[in-house]
This record gives C-alpha cells, structure tokens and sequence, in this order.
C-alpha cells in the first residue's frame, strides 16, 4: 500500500480542482476521503519519488470523468439527496420522458400511416390528400428504422430499464447526426431529421439528460406515461390528421409551432395546479414544463431561420413564442419555488435492509 | 445489486477497508477486470452507506492525512449472501445448460 508523504501539494491542488464538479454538501462530506484514496493511487512513500510524481501527475481523462458522473448523479438527485437537487433531477427526468413521448408518438405515426397507406387490418385507403408515397431509399428506411426504435426507448425508459433505453438513444442519435452533418456539407437535405434546429434542442439534448435516470432515481408512474403513448397518437396527430383530410392545412403549424403550442398548453393546463397551495409537490412538475418550454423555444427561434424571406410566417413564429412565453410565466415562480419544496423520497432500503 | 456494488461490499466481507485499499481489493478480487476510479468508488460507497449496507469504521492518521474505514454492516452482511447465493445459482443453471456440470462431475 502506498503512502501519502506530505509532498502530494500539486496533484492534490489538481484533483481538488477536479472535485469542484461535486456539490458542496457532497464535498463537506466525501471530499478529503476521496483525496486521500486517490493520492494513495500515486504516492510511493519516498519523498523524491513522490516529490517528481506530484510535481508531473494530473487526474487522468478517465478520473475526471468518474468525477463527472458522479457530479451528474449528484445534481439530477434522487432519494437520499437535498430537496434542490432532487427537484431538478425529478424536473429533468420528466422532461426528457416529455421529449423522448415525442418521438416515440412520431414513430407510432410513422407506423399507423404505413398501415394505412399499405391498407394492412383492412383498413380503408387513406383520403388523397393525406396519402404520401414513400420516396424510398436507405435514408427514408433509416428514417422509418429510427421513429420505431424511438417507441421502444421510451417505453424501456418508463419500465426501469435505463441502460437499455441509453444504449438505443445512442444508436438513434447517430443517423440525425450523419444526416445533418451531409446536409450540411452538401447543401441538400437527405432525411427528414437531417436539421441542427431540430437534432440538437430534441434529440441530442434529451439523450445526454438521460444521465438522470440513474440507480438512485425513483422509477416513473408507468401507466400514465405508457397511456399518453397512445393518447398523444389520438389526441394530437389525429386531429391535425383530420384538418389536413378536411383541407385545413393552413390551419396546421410547422414541427416547431406545433412543440410551442403544446408546451403552452401543458404549461396552461398545470398552472391550477401550480397556483393552488393545497396540491401536493406540483413543483418538479412546473420545472420539468419551463424545461420542456426552453428547449421548444430554442427549436422554435432555431428553426425560424429558413423563413428569413417570409415576414408572414416569421411574425406567425414570434406569436408562437410569445404564448409559450406568457403560458410558461404563469407557472415559473412555481418551478422556482419547487428547488426548496419537493421532499426527496428516503433512500431505497435493501429488501434485507428493509 | 449492481456489479460494482458487489465487488465492493465482498471486498469488505473479511474486515473493513479505506477506500484505496476497496479498489485494490476489488481490481484482485476480479482479476483486474474491474478497476473502479474514486468517482466510481464513492458513488458506490455513498449509495451502500445510505442504504444501511456499509457504515464508518474508524479513522486512522497516515501520514498527516485521516483514513477512514468502511465495514458491511448487519444488513450489508445478509444482503451480499443473498446476492452471492443469486448468483451461485444462476452460474449453476448456466453451467448446466451449456453442458459443463455434466463434463465437470465426470472429469
């Protein structure tokens, strides 16, 4: 075992530079323990040795990321944590669930209109003006392959199966990234995801959020957010499906107004409860909405840049934001409030322990 | 019970450790495999701790910096058999089907 000789200045200076990561009330506690395990990693014991070793030494790539991890643990919290981190952490777990149901309501789209289109289960053929005939080739099976993986993530997600779900979100950020990246060295557009607006703020954000969902995390209510799979399919695409059949398709906005409109929404529909006092722990939900209203609006301005030549469609854009803004204001002090509110759950007990 | 929580908890099971020597103990108890760094460590530790599997031990003074010693507790003790017998019996039907406890009882 090797010792720690006094001449651990440097290095140590370093490695507590790296523990800056962690939040305090974690380094009141931990912090000299961790110091002193990891010095005893480098030290030798010979005051020369240690000396040159200290002088030399940083925390390697692979430290720093442990470090990081932790941090993200720490900070998206879960039971035994302060009630400010476990607020964000419940907030954020709730938002990525909220953008990965997203997606994963694309994909059952993208199958419900394969079946129709295919007239599979004897379903009728699709009015003309809603039928689409695949343009085919590799990026439109990436495109189909992707939106159905997206349904599995989630659900693998909302049963507590979380490196499964992070393995797959991986995988299903990979063609978005290539196709943006081809759609931007060639100036043509390969697949539908191919754009920054909308891979950065809805894909790759939410997959790194998925750090959240860590050991300590309490599980989802799985049945509400398995029902709203199915209930977004119905509640939402179907009836922009139906003003599409009936002509109305002025009346539909783009990808990025329909995501302002429903998070306005959500945030309207929540504000009752954010505002009565009487309700219990509504808090981690009013910060998991002003998330969820911050990354729409980043997509929304994003997005707004390929109608620089339509002032009509810009001024339609800026009204979209302006109700996300107000919708979201009505339930902000709420989301403030919730850091000191929302009580984390105690530690999971061990069956043995329990 | 995560890999590295087990590793953890049976490098304790014969007495308590500071944190380097956990490391050492699990980088030999798994033949190198798994070589945790001190992020990894005591987000095990502090997990295990507040789960009421490991608790403080003592802390000694080594060269001018406190060590401080962990030790399973009761708890921690009946949870690391009950994993250990899990997953001695999963090892056992996986050598059954692969045909190995047939060629292992001959042999």
């Amino acid at each position: 075992m090797s010792g720690n000789s006094g001449n651990s200045g440097n290095l140590e200076r370093r490695y507590r530079r790296v523990l800056r990561l962690l939040p305090g009330y974690y380094r009141e506690q931990w912090e000299e323990d961790m110091i002193g395990a990891f010095l005893d990693g480098w030290l030798t014991g010979d005051p020369e040795t240690d000396e040159y070793i200290s002088r030399v030494a940083w925390p390697g790539w692979a430290e720093v990321t442990s470090v990081a991890g932790l941090a993200a643990r720490l900070y998206l919290g879960g039971a035994g944590t302060p009630r400010r981190y476990f607020a964000w952490g419940q907030a954020v777990r709730r938002a990525v669930l909220a953008a990965v149901l997203v997606h994963a309501v694309l994909g059952l789209d993208v199958l419900v209109q394969t079946a129709w289109n295919r007239r599979l289960f004897g379903l009728p053929a699709p009015p003309a003006i809603l039928w689409a005939a695949s343009p085919g080739g590799v990026w439109f099976t990436v495109f189909y392959g992707v939106n159905v993986v997206w349904i599995v993530i989630f659900v693998a997600l909302v049963l507590g199966h979380y490196q499964t779900a992070r393995v797959l979100a991986v995988l299903a950020v990979v063609p978005g990234l290539v196709a943006s990246l081809q759609a931007q060295l060639t100036g043509s557009m390969p697949a539908p995801f191919a754009s920054w607006a909308f891979w950065v703020p809805l894909t790759l954000v939410p997959v790194l959020a998925m750090a959240a969902f860590h050991a300590a995390a309490p599980p989802p209510a799985r049945w509400p957010w398995l029902l709203a799979l199915p209930a977004g399919e119905l509640l939402v695409v179907v009836p922009l499906l139906a003003l599409q059949a009936t002509g109305n398709f002025a009346w539909v906005p783009d990808f990025p107004g329909q995501c302002c409109l429903l998070a306005a929404l959500a945030c309207l529909a929540h504000a009752p409860r954010a505002w009565s006092r009487r309700a219990a722990g509504p808090g981690a939900w009013s910060l998991a909405l002003v998330l969820l209203a911050a990354v729409a609006a980043v997509y929304r301005v994003a997005s707004l840049t390929v109608y620089l030549h339509d002032p009509h469609l810009i001024a339609v854009g800026l009204g979209e934001l302006l109700i996300l803004g107000t919708a979201a204001a009505l339930i902000a002090p709420d989301a403030a409030r919730a850091q000191a509110a929302t009580p984390p759950p105690p530690p999971v007990p061990h069956p043995i322990a329990a | 019970m995560t890999g590295q929580a087990f590793f953890v908890l049976t490098a304790l099971a014969d007495g308590p450790r500071h944190g380097y020597g956990i490391v050492g103990e699990v980088a030999e108890l798994s033949g190198g495999r798994v070589k945790l760094k001190i992020g990894g460590l005591y987000g095990v530790l502090d997990r295990l701790a507040a789960e009421g599997l490991i608790e403080p031990d003592r802390e000694e003074a080594h060269d001018g910096r406190l060590r401080r010693y962990y030790r399973l507790t009761r708890d921690g003790r009946g949870a690391l058999a009950e994993e250990a017998e899990l997953r001695a019996a999963t090892a056992r039907v996986v050598r059954v089907r692969l045909g190995l406890a047939g060629a292992e009882a001959a042999g």
